[in-house]
């Protein structure tokens, strides 16, 4: 066990990374594209933590960084919710191709 | 100022410039007082002429000299006055002379003036130029007196004959039209050509004269045509104004060639004042004219010049070069000869005596020098003289250009009166006398001859003419004949003498046909006249003074100056017979002269009534036309006396001007200057006891007597016809019907004319206007069109070209935005898709960048 190392960290970040953008690229759910994001934002948090850990000169950044996200992901999520609910008052679906309008 | 009174004739000569710029400005809205103002500064300027002739008699010919009269030689302290150069440059033998230099401002003849257009003659310290000046002398005194006086008399006069003029509408019933009046304007003009006329008078240079010469012009022009609406009176207007630029085309050119050849157009001698090299002002003399073309009798150092020159001095000095040029001269060489080909120039200094007889002939340039001698072809000599003639010759209206003063009695009568003729009309007679010293023995007979057949021509058709104003049109031109005539002969002081008493009685006649125009309501022709004199006793009987006089009746002032005229011209055919015409002519003349006058007289006052509309209302005229009248007719009368008055040779007014004559004229033994054509002339007149082998009586007897004798022959014909009616006129009209006709058409003149200048410049006018419409205009069209083609090719390619341009950029913006609208899907999956395969991209290409790099 002691091999682990940052690469595989990043695998992972990466790993969660992509399943996130085919996530929001696939789902039609507007709740599954949430999900989607934040499977990328935890994608970069992984990398912010292990690049922390494993780089003297991101010790601090690294970790405040991944508090910011995961901040901002929180945040992100409220307000993406509220636009979700708003949008399912208006078109009774959370089917996101049916949200067309800024077509252009 | 007061030093020199000349100042006093240039005030007198600008009033008349100031009222007319006043009235210029506001005369329309002054009425009546316009003509106030026209009257006040003309009549000032009398004022200050007779005080400048009273400072002028104490140098005048009655009191400056012991000995003055007609038969006695002029004396040589005379002629100072008019020396040329050599004389003023200083005189060994005589201490009293003073050069010009040197002279008092104070003792005429009064000059001064300034150089307003300065030309480079390229010598250093030399100036010449168009000059700004005045010359006062005798001549210009009683000229100044003479014009002044007449005019103030008929602007009194015009006061009156004007006066329907001041009403708001006027009746031109020759016209058929109702018009404002004009009665400013008249005295307007009026003041303009004064202040022209005097300024003539007063110039000292042949170009000054030529602006005040073309000022009276135009003052003629606008006064002939002050009746406008009448198409008579515009067409006689065009008519004098074009004839005169026949003459002053020639009087142009005769001074072009003064000016290119003698450097100046100055007359007399003036003197400038400039710093010599110590830097103090010194006066220097530069020779006008005179002094340039006739030679001195000494050289610029007072030393008399050599007697062999004794043929020369005085004259022409005629010159022909030498053939043989010395080696190494370049400069051509002359010798005096009779019958040169060239006329020597003479300056005020910087030549002796003996330079001018040196074996190997004179040295001399053949361009106008300041400084040294020059000379310029005879030939142009004498054109330069026969043009500045032809100025006078139209200005004066003589034959061949006399054509243009009958018609000019379209003006209103004082117009005629003034202009034409007592003073503008003489002014042409004072320029032959004041530039007489210039003129060449051939011109002055083509002068002489010219005087002679105007005389004769101008009186036949006087004749018959039944136009009260015609009549005296006709006799204005043939007394001007008289005049130029009396020069032409060399009868200098006649010729003046006769312009000066001819002023009063001419302007009196016309002034008196103006009162019978102004009583008969505007008629002028004669038989509708008759019988008048009871009716305007004074008009009558001042117009009768002025018959008298123009007849030549002893006393009256015309039978003193006819009578110097026919000495003069008697002197001259004695000495050369083969021009015996001078004497007839006028002797002929004088009878027609006569019969005219007294033809016109009877047929207005005299006899039966011939038209009882125009008899009844004819009435005299008031006061203000009047008293002018009779003022003329005691001048008229008086203006020649002398003692004893009934001696015809005794005129005070004759040898006044006898003191002011040029010296070239005085046949004294010891005037050395004396003109050789003309010496035995004036000698005979004067002297004829030296002449004894002249088989002639006295020539003022004959002369006069034979004058006396024709006049009253005239006057005796004019009686039986038109008085006693012995004879009657229409029978003899009808027996010589073809010369009838002959005069009443004034000799064909206007025909002639009509087919040899009217005519060809009408047709010359046409081919102009064809040129013009066809050709100019076609170029001018043709441009225009090609402007449109351009324009319209130009406007293709700014639509095209530029402006597609700028039409395909917006295009293919337009074409890539709506392209790039496609990208826009709409569904968020896309947009996620899309910046997935960006990410990708961006990688792979950095990627493969770092790689190409590393």
């Amino acid at each position: 066990m002691n091999n682990v190392g940052l690469t595989q960290y990043l695998l992972i970040g990466a790993v969660l990374f992509v399943s996130g953008v085919v996530c929001m690229a696939i789902k039609r759910n507007a709740i599954g594209v949430l999900m989607g994001v934040e499977l990328v934002l935890n994608g970069a948090t992984v990398n912010f933590a292990a690049f922390a850990r494993f780089h003297d000169a991101f010790r601090v950044e690294g970790q405040i960084f991944a508090l910011f996200t995961i901040v901002l992901a929180a945040a992100e999520a409220a307000i993406a919710l509220a636009i979700v609910l708003n949008f399912y008052n208006n078109y009774l679906t959370v089917d996101v191709d049916s949200a067309e309008e800024l077509r252009g | 100022m007061l030093e020199n009174p000349g100042w006093l004739f240039v005030g007198a000569t600008l009033l008349p410039l100031v009222s007319f710029l006043l009235l210029l400005i506001g005369g329309r809205h002054w009425g009546r007082a316009a003509g106030w103002i026209a009257t006040a500064a003309i009549g000032a300027a009398f004022v200050l002429s007779l005080i400048g002739a009273t400072l002028y008699l104490p140098y005048s010919g009655w009191f400056a000299h012991h000995h003055h009269g007609h038969h006695h030689s002029a004396g040589h302290e005379k002629h100072e006055q008019h020396a040329g150069p050599a004389q003023k440059a200083g005189h060994e033998h005589d201490h009293e002379h003073v050069t010009l230099a040197q002279r008092e401002p104070g003792v005429p003849p009064w000059q001064g003036g300034l150089i307003w257009a300065k030309v480079s003659t390229g010598e250093p310290g030399q100036a010449t130029g168009l000059r700004l000046g005045f010359y006062v002398d005798g001549l210009t005194v009683a000229m100044f007196v003479m014009i002044t006086l007449v005019a103030t008399l008929i602007h009194i006069f015009s006061t009156g004959y004007m006066a329907e003029e001041l009403q708001d509408e006027v009746h031109d019933h020759q016209a058929h039209v109702v018009r404002a009046g004009r009665y400013p304007r008249f005295f307007t003009y009026m003041s303009l050509f004064c202040f022209s006329m005097l300024n003539l008078v007063l110039a000292d240079n042949l170009f000054q004269i030529f602006i005040s010469w073309e000022l009276v012009g135009i003052c003629s022009y606008l006064l002939i045509g002050y009746y406008y609406e009448r198409r008579s009176a515009s067409n006689a207007a065009n008519k004098a104004f074009i004839t005169n630029r026949v003459g002053d085309a020639g009087f142009i050119i005769g001074a072009a060639i003064l000016w290119t050849y003698c450097g100046t157009l100055t007359l007399p001698d003036t003197v400038r004042e400039q710093r010599n090299a110590k830097g103090e002002v010194v006066r220097v003399v530069e020779p006008g004219l005179f002094s340039r073309l006739r030679m001195p009798a000494t050289d610029s150092h007072g030393t008399p010049l050599p007697a062999q020159l004794d043929e020369y001095i005085g004259n022409f000095a005629r010159v022909e070069p030498i053939s043989e040029r010395s080696s190494g001269d370049a400069a051509t060489r002359y010798r005096f000869s009779s019958s040169g080909p060239y006329v020597l120039l003479f300056t005020a200094d910087h030549f002796h005596g003996e330079d001018l007889v040196l074996d190997d002939g004179i040295s001399a340039s053949t361009s106008p020098s300041a400084t040294g001698l020059s000379v310029m072809p005879y030939w142009a000599l004498v054109l330069a003289g026969i043009g500045v003639f032809l100025g006078c010759v139209g200005k004066s209206a003589q034959f061949p250009l006399h054509v243009w003063l009958p018609d000019a009695m379209e003006g209103p009568t004082p117009v005629s009166a003034l202009i034409h003729a007592a003073t503008m009309v003489a002014a042409g007679v004072y320029l032959v006398g004041r530039a007489f010293p210039m003129f060449t023995s051939e011109v002055l007979l083509v002068i002489a001859y010219v005087g002679a057949i105007t005389l004769f021509v101008a009186a036949t058709i006087a004749l018959v003419q039944t136009d009260i104003k015609k009549v005296l049109a006709y006799s204005t031109v043939s007394q001007l004949g008289f005049m130029m005539l009396a020069l032409g002969v060399g009868g200098w002081i006649a010729g003046l003498f006769h312009l000066l008493t001819h002023a009063f009685f001419k302007a009196l006649l016309f002034l008196g046909s103006g009162s019978v125009i102004h009583g008969c309501h505007h008629e002028q022709d004669m038989m509708k006249m008759g019988g008048l004199y009871d009716k305007m006793k004074i008009t009558a009987l001042t117009m009768l003074v002025g018959v008298l006089a123009i007849a030549g009746a002893p006393l009256f002032s015309g039978w003193y100056s006819k009578d110097a005229i026919m000495v003069s011209a008697l002197s001259f055919v004695v000495h050369y017979p083969q021009h015996m015409l001078l004497f007839l002519l006028p002797l002929i003349t004088v009878a027609m002269t006569a019969f005219y006058m007294f033809r016109l007289w009877y047929l207005t006052f005299t006899g039966e009534p011939r038209d009882e509309h125009v008899y009844e209302h004819a009435h005299e005229s008031p006061a203000v036309m009047t008293v002018p009248l009779i003022v003329l007719a005691f001048f008229s009368v008086t203006v020649a006396w002398g003692w004893p008055p009934w001696d015809a040779h005794a005129s005070a007014l004759e040898h006044y001007l006898d003191h002011e004559m040029p010296i070239y004229l005085h046949p004294d033994p010891d005037n050395r200057q004396v003109d050789k054509f003309l010496a035995p002339v004036r000698k005979y007149a004067e002297q004829p006891e030296a002449f004894p082998n002249v088989q002639l009586p006295e020539p003022h007897a004959l002369a006069g007597l034979l004058a006396l004798l024709s006049a009253g022959i005239g006057f005796l014909l004019a009686t039986t016809v038109y008085y006693w009616g012995y004879l009657d006129p229409e029978g003899t009209r009808q027996q010589f019907a073809s010369v009838y006709d002959f005069l009443w058409e004034k000799w064909h003149f206007d025909e002639l004319y009509r087919w040899i200048a009217v005519r060809p410049a009408l047709v010359l006018a046409r081919v102009c206007r064809w040129f013009d419409l066809n050709v100019i205009d076609g170029l001018v069209d043709g441009s225009a069109r090609a402007t449109v083609r351009v324009s319209q090719w130009d406007g293709k390619f700014d639509l095209g070209i530029i402006d597609g341009l700028v039409n395909l950029t917006a295009d293919v913006i337009y074409a890539v935005g709506a392209w790039l609208r496609n990208v826009q899907t709409g569904f968020l999956r896309n947009y996620v898709l899309f910046l997935a395969l960006a990410a990708v991209g961006i990688f792979a290409l950095v990627s493969y960048i770092l790689a190409l790099v590393g």
